[in-house]
């Protein structure tokens, strides 16, 4: 059987509560009670595109970040390319990129290239590599004018480009994207996902998870779409069957259907 | 190891590069520290006596002793401080995750952060000693630099395990620096810093043989002043390697500890 680029078995998350005044200095310390994620198991294959679609506060960040090894699950195990991502954390953020569209962290006062010269540098490229990237995805991401300026100067769109450019710089097997889109007008949003479907999932041999509101961004990257509800995973599958399974005309109702979200829409009506 | 060099240097030349586009910084930081050392020169120049610089360990002027003290105050100050700024630079601005999901293993973050304001810390303390030196007589003939560098080298270290110890503070509790502000604040006291520890009570005498501050202090005063070779300086530089030697990795370990803390508790990038 091929190696599947993600496998998540059964993962649980779970945060102390949020605490105010004095109480705040022991929450570090506080046991894990507010239930993030609540046992979610799916695979990416490699090559796959696959969405992560739920409400705010349904989960999908939290997913993200703990197959960036930025969180530790509760329970569970969550592999990357075949490497454990509490047991192993170096070994899966050699295989990774990550990119989040609400948290873009640049050196504000370096240009674009010295930011991404200096992430490549942490990411063991060389020199001579880290400038052919650099050139390259410049190129592919029109940002040859902003690579010599300070990223203060460029507009958040473009920081949004350069911030993908980073995720893919060490040319990372599996790309992570939480939201990326985000801070995005319409016309910087659609030449964005253009570009993901067109310069790096058309070649297939780069995986993506990315979570998005954003439905048509959804329906247009993704091979398939894991639907997330309150940290469960309420289904995972193709847009046509995910449509056919709910007896939904589109996406939209499809999600609104499984979530439960519109009552006028509820599941039970679904043709069999 | 090559590859660890490699990732010390970005760092270093990250920190280098957005130095440069604050230009009139370093500028402005000579001058202050012109002021800075003008006043410890009339301050001198008021309480100087014979008595006074016979109290003294390595004899000599009370400008020389108190500038030295001043000094190495700004010394301490960064090997405290650096690792809880850079964190929390790296928190406000939103890097930090990036830096953690990078290939670059956590010592080498550290350690690459802390590179460029050590090297900025040791140039701000030249300049003092040069203006010092130049325009107000200190004493550099009899200077033993070799021993002078061992002995920041090894304050560098020793101290650096406290900043360490603040940055897994701040992690898990996001603001304040006790340890900064008990070392800062014995030390000001029972450290002599800008007088003799002979002056204090016999108590206080205890806490500041106990304090390692006091004998980089001495060593400092001693290669610099006295013109004390690396072997008289030994004593000293024994005390402050064991001190880096225990504090070292085990505030390492703390932070690694209150990293994972923050994973857990999904508290990374909260301020």
């Amino acid at each position: 059987m091929a190696e599947a680029a993600i496998s998540v078995e059964n993962l649980q998350k779970s945060f102390p509560p949020a605490r105010s005044g004095w109480r705040a200095f022991l929450q570090p310390f506080e046991k894990p009670s507010v239930v993030a994620l609540g046992g979610i198991s799916f695979e990416l294959r490699l090559g796959e595109s696959l969405a992560l679609l739920g409400a705010n506060g349904a989960g999908k960040s939290t997913l993200l970040r703990i197959l960036a090894t930025l969180l530790l699950p509760t329970q569970g195990r969550a592999q990357i390319a075949g490497h454990d991502a509490v047991l192993d954390p170096r070994a899966v953020r050699r295989q990774l990129g990550y990119h989040a569209g609400s948290d873009l962290g640049f050196y504000a006062r370096l240009t674009s290239r010295e930011n991404l010269r200096f992430f490549g540098r942490l990411n063991h490229l060389s020199n001579t590599a880290a400038a052919q990237r650099i050139a390259l995805l410049g190129e592919q991401f029109h940002l040859a004018d902003a690579l010599d300026r300070q990223v203060r100067t460029l507009s958040s769109g473009t920081v949004q480009r350069l911030s993908l450019a980073r995720a893919l710089l060490h040319n990372p097997r599996i790309l992570l994207l939480d939201e990326p889109t985000r801070s995005l007008d319409a016309i910087a949003a659609s030449e964005f996902r253009r570009f993901l479907k067109s310069e790096v999932l058309r070649l297939g041999d780069t995986s993506l998870l990315f979570a998005s509101h954003t439905l048509p961004e959804v329906e247009l990257l993704a091979d398939r779409i894991a639907v997330i509800d309150d940290g469960r995973l309420l289904a995972c599958d193709t847009l046509p069957a995910l449509k056919r399974a709910t007896g939904a005309a589109t996406l939209e109702d499809a999600f609104l259907r499984l979530t439960g979200h519109a009552p006028h829409l509820a599941l039970k009506d679904a043709p069999e | 190891m090559s590859r660890t060099l490699r990732e010390l240097w970005g760092f270093f030349w990250r920190d280098l590069s957005i130095a440069r586009t604050y230009r009139t910084v370093f500028v402005l930081e000579a001058v202050e520290a012109l002021f800075g050392v003008a006043m410890f020169f009339y301050v001198a120049r008021f309480v100087d006596s014979p008595q006074l610089q016979h109290a003294l360990p390595q004899g000599g002027s009370y400008f020389a002793f108190s500038l030295i003290g001043f000094v190495f105050l700004d010394y301490l100050n960064a090997a405290m401080d650096t690792f809880d700024r850079s964190l929390e630079e790296a928190r406000d601005s939103g890097t930090l995750e990036h830096l953690l999901v990078t290939q670059t293993s956590l010592p080498v973050i550290l350690a690459g952060s802390a590179i460029y304001p050590f090297a900025a810390t040791t140039l701000r303390i030249a300049v003092y000693i040069a203006w010092g030196a130049v325009l107000f007589g200190f004493p550099l003939r009899d200077a033993n630099w070799l021993a002078v560098a061992a002995v920041l080298l090894a304050t560098l270290l020793a101290f650096s395990g406290l900043g360490i110890l603040s940055a897994s503070y701040l992690l898990l509790f996001k603001r304040g620096n006790p340890a900064k502000w008990f070392l800062l604040g014995v030390s000001s006291v029972a450290g002599g810093m800008l007088f003799p520890v002979s002056v204090l009570p016999d108590w206080l005498q205890l806490v500041a043989r106990l304090n390692p501050v006091t004998y980089a202090l001495d060593a400092m005063r001693a290669a610099l002043l006295g013109g004390a070779a690396l072997h008289s300086v030994l004593q000293p530089l024994v005390v402050l390697l064991l001190f880096a030697a225990v504090l070292l990795p085990a505030s390492m370990a703390v932070f690694a500890w209150a990293l994972r803390r923050t994973k857990t508790t999904g508290t990374l990038m909260h301020r």
